[in-house]
């Protein structure tokens, strides 16, 4: 598939020839510099645009053929999102912010997921508390509790370590590698971070808008690759 | 002289550029809201203003009037002639006219020749004709009628009407008197005709109640040596003298009344601008920080970043001056029209001052509103550029809040030119706008306890409210207040009125009849019955003095003097004895006084007082002290005394009684039978009030749709302000799987509950202020209707959750890929 944009100089082809399949329980880092289009990647495999040219499918849903509530729909239901800077909401507490999560998907006993779901990435004592009151670590395995609590088939992270000092990160993609096995979700994260990328089962590298063809022994080196055989 | 320049380009440039941004859009509409009111009633004011300038010297037609209640002596008339004055004679009285079968309350003013010895008469050859200055009085057998009398009566020149026993030709359309004082709200048209015909009328029999005028003019000497010579005579004559001081007093003392509650609207509206001017100023700023770091990364100076931002308010202040300059022209024309009974308002025509005036005032308030977060710019570090978090200061230094506070303070004085009534008005405007924030903030309260319980659409909409609540309160006031201001004059004071009207009794008399001679009574009472007149009433009348007491009387100028008292054998209806007992039927020697006027005097049970009428004598102890309920409409008198006092002294009868089918033309053969009998239509009185009362308002709201106008730029104001926030909140729940149905709902839900709070505050707030009103000036429980809480709830709904859908069609067009690009 690929991604293009209507610029005042023309086409702008930000992705080309993008050709990528993951199955379910699989993660999958997403490499590059700045301005190599990850983020667009991401945003185009979570459903938020819909790519240009080719087809793209979530989740058994065809999202070419999809409006852009229909993709609302199927992401609250099927997609959870960590963000660099965490984006919790201001004005709800943590317990409230995951609630909310729940409540959009429209699920059953909200409150109860979400007591679960806080318990689980360790802030049962933090569940009253707004994000202010929270550090930044805090703040983003509230994020991971939001992700999670609806049992989604693919998991999305932009950068979940960016924002957080070394020690921090580290605990953070701890948590949430864990609680992917546990609830065996797919996982696509996009990092600067060698060492988080390292930790998922495949890299792809992206460089001017394409896939970096790593398969080869050069690229296991780059990346210096556990075969996990 | 090079960054002078620089700075001008840049300045325009800024504005270009930026005008696009909402927040440069909505600190214009706070600045154009602002001189638009203000020019509006400046423009009225001055124009008010001149006309009681111009009318002040000759607002006597005179230079000196002499006023009495019987007609001027002879004697004085000589003693003015001789010292080379010119004289001319004016009787007045009320009295009620006919043309065809229609009839109204008229003030008849009967002139001698030289009249008027000051200013000029402007008449019209027709109703609506062109008015032209006129020297001379009205030729005997003809009778000039103002518009508005001729308009009631559906009358036009060429037409006949009845003066008493005379018929007379309405011969011209009576545009304006000199001496009319505060005509526009004068209550009875008057009708101009010749001091022979008057006297010929048969009107002023014996205790007609006419007001007899001697017009003195001359040179200031000459003037003054009459003034001395009359003065000493003054009180055994029973004369009063008014002079040109006087008169001004009294001229226009509604309009000076009307000018101030318009000045207040206008307060008001000037107010909530310079709060939105403030939001908008503060949201542009913040928004600026970005390129101020850059150009000053480039090399610009603060001063020059100042300078460019400076002008660039500047500009913006003259095309506000020019807008809202022009709507506030259109506006006042509105408000003149309203006033000044129909289009051809004797009001001299707009000029430019006040326009200009108004101009000064935006460019103060641009200075105090606008500038200090402008101002505040010029601290931006070139290093943001490189980092932000090297710049957090967004808020304003405490110093540059003085001038925002030092502004507020100096508006009103400005504005109203009254410092006390502007520091009431500010004061009272506060308590208000604090009364309403405080409700509102305890409404948000509420609301943040119900979204614990909420879901969905519902949690987000309540939270976005109390995330916001800070600009969520500022805008519910804002609102609010505007809101309230309409519906108390569009809905309260009519019911008011109504429910007025409907709390007195089905027959209360609507009609008097006075001046009825003993002779002509049963004449009178027989005819009375025969055209339906219920509730009838007819009762002695007799003008005294009082002039002895056997206690100390405190000499209430209002009070004492000449009275009207009655006599009666039992205690009439509409009234209560608070103190002693009201005399038995056979009594003699006794008097019962109403409480008002036994305070006034000093005069207490047991006092025994003395009254004469002419050479007639009577003298009577207090034996009981009445309240009297004198809006029941029934006669009712200060003093009554035993019916022995009827033989003693001269009287006339007054009749109340109600007509049934309000027609007063029925009572037509009434006044051809007895023409001294004079008939009030309190009617046709209660609807002049209510036509005045309306008016007013009806000019007010003028200003006052200026005030919920800068309560939407308020409302605007904090929208934009937290236009991003908005934006990234509905991105982030959009990523999070809400469709566009949802977000809409939650914005819905954010809106719909502020335009509630804001309803809640305009309708309790009307509405209460009505009850307050009812109770301490009319005396009964006011309900508000259904209509009040619907009209204010549909207008708020409509204001808050259209005006929030306009400012956030953005913000449902944000994509949601935005939230990962924020980092």
């Amino acid at each position: 598939m690929g991604f293009s944009v209507q610029a005042p100089g023309g086409r702008l082809d930000i992705l080309k020839d993008i050709n990528l399949s993951l199955n379910e329980t699989e993660t999958l880092a997403i490499v590059g510099a700045s301005g190599s289009g990850k983020t667009t990647l991401l945003g185009l495999l979570a459903g938020l645009e819909r790519p240009t040219t080719g087809e793209l499918w979530l989740a058994g849903e065809h999202l070419n053929r999809l409006d852009e509530n229909e993709r609302a729909r199927l992401r609250r239901r099927r997609v959870g999102f960590v963000f660099q800077s965490f984006h919790l909401l201001p004005s709800l507490t943590a317990l409230e912010n995951v609630m909310l999560a729940l409540e959009i998907a429209g699920l059953d006993r909200p409150r109860e997921r979400a007591t679960r779901a806080l318990d689980q990435v360790g802030l049962s004592h933090r569940m009253a508390h707004y994000p202010r009151q929270m550090s930044g670590g805090e703040q983003q395995r509230v994020a991971i509790a939001r992700a999670f609590a609806g049992d989604p088939a693919v998991l999305f992270a932009d950068e979940p370590t960016g924002n957080l000092d070394r020690n921090t990160g580290e605990s953070v993609a701890r948590l949430l590698f864990d609680i992917n096995r546990e609830h065996g979700t797919a996982l696509i994260l996009v990092t600067h971070d060698l060492n988080l990328a390292r930790r998922c089962g495949r890299i792809e590298e992206i460089e001017d808008g394409s896939l970096v063809d790593n398969q080869n022994e050069a690229g296991r080196e780059r990346f210096r690759l556990v075969d996990k055989g | 002289m090079s960054s002078g320049m620089n700075a001008f380009a840049l300045s325009g440039r800024l504005l270009l550029r930026q005008g696009r941004s909402g927040a440069l859009g909505l600190l214009a509409a706070g600045l154009i809201v602002a001189t638009a009111a203000l020019v509006a009633v400046s423009q009225f004011t001055d124009r008010v203003g001149r006309a009681l300038e111009r009318e002040a010297g000759e607002a006597l037609a005179a230079d000196l009037v002499v006023a009495g209640r019987e007609r001027i002596d002879a004697e004085i008339i000589e003693q003015a002639r001789s010292q080379g004055l010119d004289t001319s004679e004016v009787i007045l009285m009320s009295t009620a006219v006919f043309v065809g079968d229609d009839s109204m309350l008229i003030d008849v003013k009967g002139v001698s020749e030289g009249y008027p010895l000051r200013g000029e008469l402007l008449l019209a050859d027709r109703l609506g004709g062109e008015e032209q200055p006129h020297v001379g009085i009205p030729e005997r057998g003809q009778a000039w009628l103002e518009p508005r009398g001729l308009r009631y009566l559906e009358a036009d020149t060429g037409d006949m009407t009845d003066l008493g026993t005379r018929e007379l030709e309405i011969s011209r359309s009576l545009v304006f008197e000199p001496d009319r004082g505060g005509s526009r709200f004068m209550l009875a048209p008057r009708m101009m005709v010749n001091l022979a015909d008057l006297l010929d009328s048969e009107l002023l029999g014996p205790g007609a109640r006419a007001r007899y005028r001697l017009l003195v003019a001359g040179s200031e000497g000459d003037v003054a040596a009459f003034q001395r010579w009359l003065e000493p005579r003054l009180d055994e004559a029973e004369l009063g003298i008014i002079t040109v001081r006087d008169a001004e007093d009294q001229t226009g003392l509604a309009l000076t009344q009307a000018r101030r509650f318009l000045g207040i609207a206008a307060l008001t509206t000037v107010i909530l601008a310079a709060v939105a001017i403030l939001l908008s100023a503060l949201r542009f700023a913040s928004a600026q920080r970005d390129l101020v770091a850059l150009l000053k990364s480039f090399g610009a100076t603060g001063n020059q970043v100042m300078t460019a931002l400076s002008l660039m308010l500047l500009w913006l202040v003259l095309v506000a001056v020019i807008i809202g300059g022009l709507a506030g022209l259109g506006a006042q024309a509105m408000i003149a029209q309203i006033l000044a009974d129909g289009p051809a308002g004797a009001l001299p025509p707009p000029r430019l001052a006040p326009v200009l005036g108004g101009g000064l005032f935006t460019l103060l308030l641009a200075a105090g509103f606008a500038l200090p977060p402008l101002i505040n710019l010029r601290q931006v570090p070139p290093m943001r550029i490189l980092n932000r978090s090297l710049d957090n200061r967004i808020g304003l230094s405490r110093l540059l809040w003085l001038l925002p506070i030092a502004g507020a303070l100096a508006i009103p004085v400005f504005q109203l030119g009254h410092t006390r009534l502007a520091l009431i008005v500010l004061g009272g405007s506060a308590v208000l706008a604090l009364a309403l924030a405080l409700f509102g903030w305890l409404a948000m309260i509420f609301t943040r306890l119900l979204s614990r319980r909420a879901t969905a659409a519902w949690r987000f909409g309540l939270a976005g409210l109390h995330r916001r609540r800070g600009a969520g309160i500022v805008q519910v006031t804002a609102l609010g207040l505007g809101l309230m201001a309409l519906l108390l004059l569009m809905i309260v004071r009519a019911e008011l009125l109504e429910q007025w009207r409907g709390s007195l009794p089905p027959d209360t008399p609507d009609h008097f009849l006075v001046n009825i001679q003993p002779d002509q009574v049963d004449g009178v009472q027989e005819e009375l019955i025969r055209v339906g007149a219920r509730n009838l009433q007819v009762r002695p009348m007799a003008n005294v003095n009082l002039v002895a007491s056997s206690g100390e009387l405190q000499r209430d100028d209002r009070m004492a003097g000449q009275i009207n008292l009655s006599w009666i054998d039992e205690l009439p209806p509409a009234n209560e004895v608070i103190a002693g007992e009201f005399f038995a039927p056979d009594a003699t020697g006794e008097v019962s006084l109403a409480d008002m006027w036994a305070q006034r005097l000093g005069v207490s049970l047991g006092d025994e007082l003395t009254f004469e009428s002419g050479a007639r004598r009577f003298t009577a102890t207090v034996t009981s002290i009445r309240e009297v309920d004198w809006n029941s409409f029934n006669v009712n008198f200060f003093v009554l005394l035993t019916p022995d006092a009827g033989e003693l002294l001269p009287h006339q009868y007054i009749a109340s009684f109600y007509l049934a089918d309000g027609d007063g033309s029925v009572l037509r053969p009434l006044s051809r039978t007895w023409p001294n009998v004079s008939v009030i239509d309190v009617g046709a009185i209660i609807a002049r009030i209510g036509e005045i009362i309306d008016r007013v308002s009806s000019a007010a709201q003028v200003v006052f749709f200026f005030t919920l106008l800068a309560g939407l730029v308020v409302l605007l104001a904090a929208l934009e302000a937290t236009r991003d926030e908005r934006r990234h909140e509905s991105a982030l729940i959009r990523t999070l799987g809400a469709d566009n149905p949802m977000v809409r709902r939650g914005l819905l839900i954010e809106y719909g509950i502020m335009a509630v709070i804001a309803a809640l505050l305009a309708t309790l707030g009307s509405a209460i202020t009505g009850w307050l009103l009812a109770r301490e000036l009319f005396d009964f429980a006011y309900q508000p209707s259904l209509r009040l809480f619907v009209t204010g709830f549909a207008a708020s709904v409509v204001l808050v959750v259209g005006s929030g859908w306009l400012g956030n069609r953005s913000v449902l067009l944000t994509p949601p890929v935005r939230i990962l690009r924020t980092g």
